[in-house]
């Protein structure tokens, strides 16, 4: 138990731990509600949408590379799952539709990056407008309802106690995390991200493997938007606006460098606990949301802080010991 | 070659955001209006222009529209456009009120008249739409005749959008009315739901978690009414004891949420059709030259179950708003 929490207090994300519980502690004694299990379960589950398409797009900066497009799939994705939904009256149908558009556009993503060496950042920023586009055209700017019965259960059901989202999420989280930490896929991303050059020098397949990871951050976005989709029982074709910068703020929060090759799943994780425990607080405690994006900011610059403090004195201490 | 064809769509792309107008072929001697709407990609402003376009085929008016996407510098240069091709009448949408004075002063000086929708911009001709508080007032009205004749014991949340005017005037209007009728009744929380369905359901659901007593949602479009339903739902709570009011009822949402069995009892009806109609009107109005009031005020009205079919006829599997009955509600 003590070299537990002694590793806890020296891993890498423990700062941002720390500043997790201090967040936790703070809405705790404000709000009589938040550490009720019906406030845990909106909190996760609101995290898991955030969660896994943040997934995503941990492997995609760790590797050097960025993608703006998660927003938008989720507009288009939700749409396609709505309509494949009504036309074949089957989840399944529906489910798999989401997965292969969301990796389509992560492949187109990669490809753009890769084979037509279009820097990242403006590669997505355009599939993002062209995706947002072809929401609105798609719809006329209408949202598509669902019409089959328990479609909404995968967005809002429950396995036991635990909400199917939440489940999906850590699932995910864990298998992400063999993958990046005990596999060689896992080696190469940490490695491209981290010097390109050598990883080519070294013989890596570096524009393979960017585009893998490109096809599986779009896979687990159309994920992401398929559980929006259910949950909100429609497909939205304004759905996901801001919300790539919305995952991008939480990973970074979680300490995930954006030049890439510096950082962990779990400071993500946390990062996106951060951010959603705050969204969701303001709300309980029935702050005028003007003053949201204040309070954002601040405990990001705050959160930060906190970490590069530690850091600081961690490499202190290894100099002089 | 890849590179190539991505610089042709990004080409494409520009030149398609910067065109837009120039959709009717032109007329002999027909009266010219040019419309520059803040953003046609909503579901609002699709039906006002395909009314308006309907509308100005129906009384002769060439009618050219041009999208500003939100933007308003392109609203500027768009309206510019216009100007030279040589309108009649300008119509304007603001995407800010504000920054539009210069250009409207440009048009009166060329000799062009202005109107504008939804917001007034000082040196316009008349600006014509709802009056929000007034709309917001008669569905505070309709709700505390609720209160009354149900004995209600309201605990109300409000799903806003207080960045807008527009939107604040809503609820302003529905406290206004409520406070004026003299029932007891609370509003337990107000939150922003950014107008959309998605942000609309994540803070009514932690509202919610904070307050599970809440019965009543009142929502400033039909995305934020129907979003806080849904996340009522998803509490588990007993959807049976929920009244929920819609606001705008512009589409297939409303309708569907109100004709359903939902909770869904009532919404302020906005007609965006009919806003579409009366800008063509007004134009013809201003041509013949009319002297317009400052605010031609389109009409508004609560709708509910038993009302709805005064107000709207079936037509396969679509509704149509029926004109005659809404121009009788005129103010």
């Amino acid at each position: 138990m003590k070299g537990l929490l002694h590793r806890l207090l020296h891993a890498e994300q423990a700062g941002l731990l720390i500043a997790f519980i201090l967040l936790c502690i703070i809405m705790t004694i404000l709000s009589p509600v938040f550490l009720s299990a019906v406030n845990i379960k909106n909190v996760l589950r609101d995290a898991a949408l955030v969660g896994i398409a943040g997934i995503g797009l941990v492997m995609i900066i760790l590797q050097g590379e960025i993608d703006l497009s998660v927003g938008s799939s989720q507009a288009v994705v939700g749409i396609a799952a709505v309509s494949l939904l009504n036309y074949s009256d089957s989840i399944l149908v529906s489910l798999g539709g989401a997965l292969i558009l969301g990796a389509v556009i992560g492949l187109v993503n990669g490809l753009l990056v890769t084979r037509a060496r279009i820097n990242s950042l403006i590669a997505t920023l355009g599939m993002m407008a062209i995706l947002r586009g072809v929401a609105m055209v798609s719809t006329q700017a209408v949202s598509i309802q669902a019409q089959v019965d328990g479609f909404i259960e995968a967005g809002t059901g429950h396995w036991g106690p635990v909400p199917i989202p939440v489940l999906i999420m850590l699932v995910l989280f864990a298998a992400f995390y063999y993958l990046l930490h005990h596999t060689p896929l896992g080696r190469y991303i940490y490695a491209i991200g981290g010097n390109t050059e050598a990883a080519r020098l070294a013989g890596l397949a570096v524009d393979r493997t960017k585009i893998a990871v490109f096809a599986m951050g779009g896979l687990l976005a159309g994920l992401s938007a398929f559980i929006l989709a259910s949950r909100l029982n429609s497909g939205q074709p304004n759905a996901g606006l801001g919300f790539e910068l919305q995952v991008i703020a939480a990973v970074v929060l979680g300490g995930i460098s954006l030049t890439g090759g510096v950082g962990t799943l779990i400071g993500a994780f946390i990062g996106i606990l951060i951010l959603t425990v705050l969204n969701n607080g303001l709300v309980l405690l029935n702050v005028s949301s003007f003053y949201h994006d204040i309070a954002r900011g601040l405990v990001i610059i705050l959160a930060v802080y906190l970490d590069s403090r530690r850091k600081q004195s961690l490499v202190r201490r290894l100099l002089q010991g | 070659m890849l590179k190539r064809i991505f610089l042709g769509l990004v080409v494409a792309w520009g030149l398609g955001a910067c065109g837009g107008g120039g959709e009717t072929p032109p007329q002999e001697s027909a009266l010219k209006v040019g419309y520059v709407v803040n953003y046609m990609s909503h579901e609002w402003y699709q039906n006002i222009c395909q009314a308006a376009r309907d509308r100005a085929a129906e009384v002769g008016v060439e009618l050219v529209i041009a999208d500003a996407n939100q933007n308003v510098g392109d609203q500027i240069s768009k309206a510019e456009n216009f100007m030279v091709q040589g309108v009649d009448v300008l119509v304007l949408t603001p995407v800010d009120a504000k920054a539009l004075g210069p250009i409207v002063q440009q048009a009166k000086e060329a000799g062009i008249q202005v109107i504008t929708e939804a917001n007034p911009v000082p040196g316009s001709a008349t600006y014509v739409g709802i009056d929000n508080e007034a709309a917001g007032y008669k569905a505070g009205e309709w709700f505390a005749q609720q209160i009354k004749t149900r004995g209600l014991e309201a605990r109300i949340l409000v799903i806003g959008l207080p960045n807008f005017e527009d939107c604040r005037q809503r609820v302003d209007g529905f406290k206004a009315a409520l406070e004026a009728s003299g029932v007891d009744y609370q509003i337990v929380q107000e939150v922003d739901g950014q107008g959309l369905k998605e942000k609309a359901f994540k803070v009514a659901q932690d509202a919610l978690t904070a307050h599970p007593d809440i019965n009543v949602i009142y929502g400033i479009n039909d995305d934020s009414t129907t979003g806080g339903m849904a996340a009522y739902k998803a509490a588990g709570l007993d959807e049976s004891q929920l009244t929920a009011i819609g606001f705008g009822f512009e589409g297939a949402v409303g309708r569907s949420a109100l004709l359903g069995a939902t909770p869904y009892k009532a919404a302020l009806a906005m007609f965006p059709n009919f806003v579409g109609v009366s800008l063509v009107d007004a134009a013809v109005a201003l041509a013949q030259g009319k002297t317009l009031p400052a605010h031609y005020e389109t009409p508004t009205i609560v709708v509910t179950e038993d009302n709805f079919p005064t107000y709207y006829t079936k037509e396969g599997d679509d509704y149509a708003m029926n004109f005659a009955a809404i121009r009788k509600l005129m103010p």
